[in-house]
């Protein structure tokens, strides 16, 4: 990543920069931010364009990665497990 | 005429000997018995779909993610008295189910020799450390990225970048992202700390965004990909 700061610096006295933002990303995405630390990324997702294109992306590919990764429990294997916890 | 013992005779004081009666059922007992097969019963139907995803994670192979399930849950219902809270279940029986891998699965698993990550470091400076390494072209398209490209990804390009990543994190992303534990449930899971779970996220993303990176040049979608066919 270009160390170039994509913020707009009538924000930067009380912004976090965007290697700070990016770190913080996929556990904001997971929902796993303390409201502190939530509220500062929120903050600077509103004015770094880049961030936040970003941050969309990275959303949109976690929600890919879900489809595609659930997986349909064959029936077989569900009778299999009916008749081995009716045994129990 | 015999005279029985106090010790030996029936406990309800009928003054028949113990050992000729039939002991009353405790409907208490059976109740309870009955509300652990039923618990356990709905929350493996409920489950079941996410149990079976993370055992196909793991060991790549249908057949043997079926029978990594079932051995998990025969576990499971032995173990039950080591669930403290029925609120836990998932999480509960996720570490079972891996724990079946580990010394069950995971030997016989045919997969190329993985890489060996630092796991004491919580990984703070990885998603910036990664940027930092790759190329120019790259890191355009992480700064800007676009959309023909994301929607050019096919599914089996994100099955086979999952695939390629190292066990750690590919289970832990498909226990967070796909099944949706939180990083608490997910550490119990993986008998991990909370912080080993965050740091395996950042990796395991920021590797597969590499993979496919990688994919997408091969297959000619990224723009210098597509700018290099042009040219020819």
């Amino acid at each position: 990543m270009s160390n170039e700061d994509h913020t707009n610096h009538d924000h930067a006295h009380d912004d976090i920069g965007c290697i700070e933002a990016i770190e913080a990303l996929y556990a904001y995405l997971d929902g796993e931010l303390d409201d502190t630390s939530r509220e500062d990324f929120e903050r600077h997702m509103s004015h770094c364009r880049s961030c936040y294109s970003r941050a969309q992306m990275e959303r949109a590919l976690s929600e890919r990665m879900k489809q595609e990764g659930k997986a349909k429990a064959p029936a077989e294997l569900q009778s299999r497990l009916k008749a081995l916890i009716d045994d129990f | 005429m015999l005279v029985l013992r106090a010790e030996n005779l029936c406990e309800c004081r009928c003054g028949a000997p113990a050992a000729l009666k039939v002991r009353p059922i405790n409907r208490a007992t059976m109740t309870e018995a009955d509300d652990d097969k039923t618990f356990f019963s709905r929350n493996i139907e409920e489950n079941l779909d996410a149990f079976y995803g993370v055992a196909l994670r793991l060991t790549g192979k249908r057949a043997d993610a079926e029978d990594l399930v079932a051995e998990a849950i025969a576990r499971g219902w032995t173990a039950l008295n080591t669930l403290e809270d029925r609120h836990r279940f998932r999480p509960w029986l996720f570490r079972i189910l891996r724990n079946c891998f580990i010394s069950e699965y995971r030997r016989k698993s045919i997969r190329p020799v993985e890489t060996v990550y630092d796991e004491t470091d919580t990984g703070d400076g990885d998603v910036s450390t990664f940027l930092m390494e790759e190329s120019d072209d790259f890191l355009r398209w992480w700064a800007s990225p676009e959309q023909a490209f994301f929607n050019n990804v096919l599914a089996e390009d994100i099955a086979t970048a999952m695939n390629e990543l190292p066990e750690s994190f590919r289970v832990t992303i498909q226990l967070v992202n796909v099944e949706g534990l939180t990083y608490d449930e997910a550490a119990e899971a993986l008998g991990v700390p909370k912080g080993t779970v965050r740091s395996r996220m950042k990796r395991g993303r920021t590797l597969l965004q590499k993979a496919l990176w990688a994919h997408a040049m091969d297959a000619g979608l990224t723009p210098s990909a597509s700018k290099v066919k042009t040219d020819e």
